[in-house]
């Protein structure tokens, strides 16, 4: 019997990263626009979504990948408002990862998309170590999960590049300070814009949606 | 829980390198992992052993290097986050809430851009083959 050390060095996450590469120079060639929305389970992701395709959709053309453990829920939310949308079951597993969006670019009309809108799995741990190819990763997260969230889960909040506070309606009712998670967000990631918005009120939603469309502008002057 | 997908990537990069190398068995496998990945090293090495049950692998034992994480700053700093500002904040529970908190740079105090320790790599395999005549 011999023993031998053989050498590997093959990275688990850069992998999925050249795939993600790949996804965007794909979006580019295309002037596409993309937009990853990560946050828990129940802290706005769809309905800010559906909002922004209400405002958007009659200006720029849009389409909608919806990961979901079961997707086809949030997906026929997408399709009312005849947005060409994909559905990704992830089965098991607790996020998106490039492979699966790659696949989902395939079955979408890149030619005729200005702005593509990524519901990634709710979760606020998994997504964060996959990225996607996207221009945008935006977290959500509702004053419903309490204060505390954001010091808990550090590493979504530090490599996000907008940050949403949702549901700051109902903060008072469920005794949190919507202030203290914006500090919160900003002692991890300084840079970071953030957000505060309720479906109830029209200009904070029009805050989130302007985001979006800069993006799009910017894409498409490239 | 993502463990069980990357264990099987784990796996099959493994088994691919221990057949290309004529293994009869997998002795070791040594992962280095950024102590910011989301990645349990536990649950890690349970799926893997789930995987390799009827493999050549189902008795190798996996050896787990931390790498701390890297910055780099505005003021040109690139390296290593300030190891004993971490001790000082170990009032934190969470290893990953302490390294996250000090993320600052060691030259000049302002939030630095993290570059590494996110890593999970691969190493390397020991492996075992039969004696060449």
């Amino acid at each position: 019997m011999l023993m031998h050390v053989i050498d590997m060095g093959h990275d688990v996450y850069k992998a999925n990263d050249k795939v993600a590469e790949k996804n965007r120079k794909k979006l580019d060639k295309h002037q596409v626009f993309s937009v990853n929305v990560m946050g828990a389970i129940g802290s706005g992701k769809t309905t800010l979504i559906e909002e922004a395709i209400r405002q958007l959709k009659d200006k720029y053309r849009i389409a909608v990948i919806a990961g979901d453990v079961i997707a086809e829920m949030d997906s026929s939310r997408f399709r009312k408002l005849d947005v060409p949308t994909i559905p990704v079951n992830t089965g098991k597993e607790c996020h998106l990862d490039a492979k699966l969006v790659e696949k989902a670019l395939d079955e979408i009309d890149l030619n005729n998309t200005d702005l593509l809108l990524i519901e990634n799995v709710g979760n606020l741990i998994c997504p964060v170590d996959f990225k996607l190819g996207e221009h945008l990763r935006v977290v959500i997260v509702s004053v419903t999960e309490g204060d505390d969230i954001i010091l808990k889960h550090p590493m979504i909040f530090k490599t996000a590049e907008l940050a949403v506070i949702n549901k700051v309606d109902i903060a008072h009712a469920v005794d949190v300070d919507a202030e203290k998670m914006r500090d919160d967000i900003l002692s991890l990631n300084p840079k970071v814009p953030v957000i505060l918005t309720s479906k109830h009120d029209w200009e904070s939603l029009e805050t989130w949606i302007s985001f979006i469309e800069l993006g799009v502008k910017e894409a498409q002057n490239r | 829980m993502h463990e069980f997908s990357i264990a099987c990537e784990i796996y099959e990069q493994v088994m691919a390198t221990a057949k290309e190398h004529g293994a009869t068995e997998v002795k070791h496998v040594t992962l280095q992992m950024g102590r910011l990945s989301h990645t349990n090293p536990e649950q890690l090495n349970f799926c893997f052993k789930v995987l390799a049950e009827e493999s050549i692998a189902k008795d190798a034992d996996f050896i787990v290097e931390m790498i701390p994480p890297s910055l780099e700053c505005d003021c040109g700093y690139t390296g290593k986050v300030d190891e004993k500002k971490i001790r000082k904040n170990c009032e934190f529970e969470s290893e990953l809430l302490a390294y996250a908190a000090v993320m600052e740079c060691p030259a000049c105090g302002k939030p630095a851009q993290i570059t590494g320790g996110r890593e999970l790599i691969i190493k390397s395999i020991e492996i075992e083959t039969e004696d060449q005549d």
